[in-house]
């Protein structure tokens, strides 16, 4: 199972795309957290740690990738010719496949927002100084609450990829939604129930202070996002398993 | 060994396989033919476990694919194209198959040697020619020194020296006591490679047996191909 894994390490770190994610993954945040903190006098308690929200984008690319490469066509001229027909010849059980690269998703995912989290907050703390929120047993819990949204959002990003295919769609629609137009926070302002959609419950586990009708615990926050990816997961697995390669 | 057993496959309400029954013994190449669209690749795809039947069963050394541990070691496969991501590089595809089946590093390089793509392994598959692409796809199957080869339409796309060197190939395959099965719809390619002849038109089993069997009271491979499938004549 150790070399299954390493080999789809050596799969997806080995596509230019998923260098690009992990190069956003690792700015985004960051370079966001530093001018907003050189540029306010005042920091509020998620300073650092709204702006992983946004960072989450590298994770979403990266979700999308590790699944939209094995399909992409080869090239114009040849029209079948897809990894996954090699993917699947090389390890022909479709489970241990899944499993595979989601174990290989979650490595580099997680190691990526431990250090898009672990930047963000020494900048965040330097630029800030006494201004900015206090250190302790509580950020350690809110960095954890970041690695886990990163890596539930790839999850997440992979499983809709999985269904579609290509990776356009959920691209757009999940990176739109996280940078350009929160459509889901939009909605929560409208409909109070939107509070539990993933992104923005998810996003509970370290973004305390949030303008919402609905009060959701991080930990709560956290299982419900769990279980989204969880269904999502599931409806992409049957359909995986069930369809012509 | 491949062992094809009463595959049938339907997809929505048309009916692609009807009963396919059929084997490719050890030390032989065994010729899989028929025009475009009778069903060769896809009774390849089911045989591969990508697609699935409604019924039937392949086994490859007597197992279904599907319950392969490290499927190289047994099996080398080459579908249409190169089967790798256009962004990398020939090397780096290697590498990752290679590792998905605990093989050696080493192996990589000596398989980019024996197809001829030592020099063009540092670029990356999309700036590759089809012929390269093939290539390629051939230096993965070998990875794992498999007993079986299967290959689709594998003279697609070569010049006529990858031709020559692709039938001379399977032949010292074969000659080794290995299985190769291939699929093709150009006879004249075929006639001095293969020892067996499975001919499918329209998803059914037409003719098989030895290729003197096949070719019969016809003049050649070719002309008993046309007369025995549905391209006789209507075409031109």
């Amino acid at each position: 199972m150790t070399g299954l894994v390493r080999s789809e390490l050596i799969k997806l770190l080995g596509l230019p795309s998923a260098w690009a994610a992990i190069g956003v993954g690792l700015l985004v945040a960051p370079v966001i957290a530093f001018i907003t903190a050189s540029s306010s006098s005042s920091a509020g308690a998620d300073a650092g740690f709204q702006e992983l929200a946004f960072g989450v984008v590298g994770a979403i690319i990266l979700g999308v990738v590790a699944v939209s490469s094995e399909y992409l066509a080869e090239g114009d001229s040849s029209t079948g010719s897809r990894q996954i027909t090699t993917s699947l010849t090389v390890l022909p059980s479709r489970t241990k496949f899944l499993v595979v690269k989601a174990a290989a998703l979650v490595l580099v995912v997680g190691a990526l927002a431990l250090a898009a989290a672990a930047a963000t907050v020494v900048i965040t703390q330097s630029v800030l100084g006494a201004a900015a929120p206090e250190t302790g047993t509580g950020t350690v819990l809110r960095v954890t609450g970041v690695v886990l949204y990163w890596v539930l959002t790839a999850l997440l990003a992979a499983g809709i990829t999985l269904m579609t295919r290509s990776g356009i769609l959920p691209l757009t629609i999940l990176v739109l939604n996280t940078s350009v137009v929160s459509v889901t926070y939009l909605l929560s302002r409208v409909v109070p129930a939107a509070n539990y959609l993933p992104d923005l419950a998810g996003a509970r586990m370290f973004v305390h202070e949030v303008e919402s009708s609905a009060e959701i615990a991080p930990v709560t926050g956290g299982l419900v996002m769990t279980a989204w990816v969880a269904v999502v997961l599931v409806a992409a697995v049957a359909v995986f398993r069930r369809r012509d390669a | 060994m491949i062992t094809i057993e009463h595959v049938s496959k339907r997809r929505g309400s048309h009916q692609i396989l009807t009963d396919i029954t059929f084997t490719a013994r050890p030390g032989r190449v065994t010729g899989f033919l028929g025009p475009n669209g009778a069903g060769k690749s896809s009774t390849l795809r089911i045989l591969l476990g990508l697609d699935r039947a409604q019924t039937g069963l392949a086994r490859v050394c007597g197992r279904p694919f599907a319950e392969l541990t490290r499927p190289l070691t047994t099996v080398g496969a080459v579908l249409d194209g190169s089967g790798a991501h256009r962004s990398r590089t020939g090397r780096a595809h290697l590498r990752w198959v290679a590792a998905s089946n605990g093989l050696p590093r080493g192996r990589v390089d000596e398989v980019l040697d024996v197809v001829g793509l030592t020099e063009a392994a540092g670029k990356r598959v999309g700036s590759y020619s089809l012929g390269m692409g093939r290539r390629l796809g051939l230096a993965a199957a070998l990875l794992g020194d498999p007993e079986v080869l299967i290959l689709d339409e594998p003279v697609n796309g070569l010049d006529p020296s990858g031709i020559r060197w692709m039938r001379e190939f399977l032949r010292e395959r074969a000659s080794a006591g290995r299985t190769v099965l291939l699929s093709s719809h150009l006879m004249g390619e075929l006639a001095e490679t293969v020892d067996d002849v499975v001919v499918i038109d329209k998803g059914r089993i037409v003719s098989l047996g030895t290729l003197a069997e096949v070719t019969g009271g016809h003049r050649s491979l070719e002309d008993a191909f046309f007369a025995l499938t549905s391209t006789s004549g209507s075409s031109w």
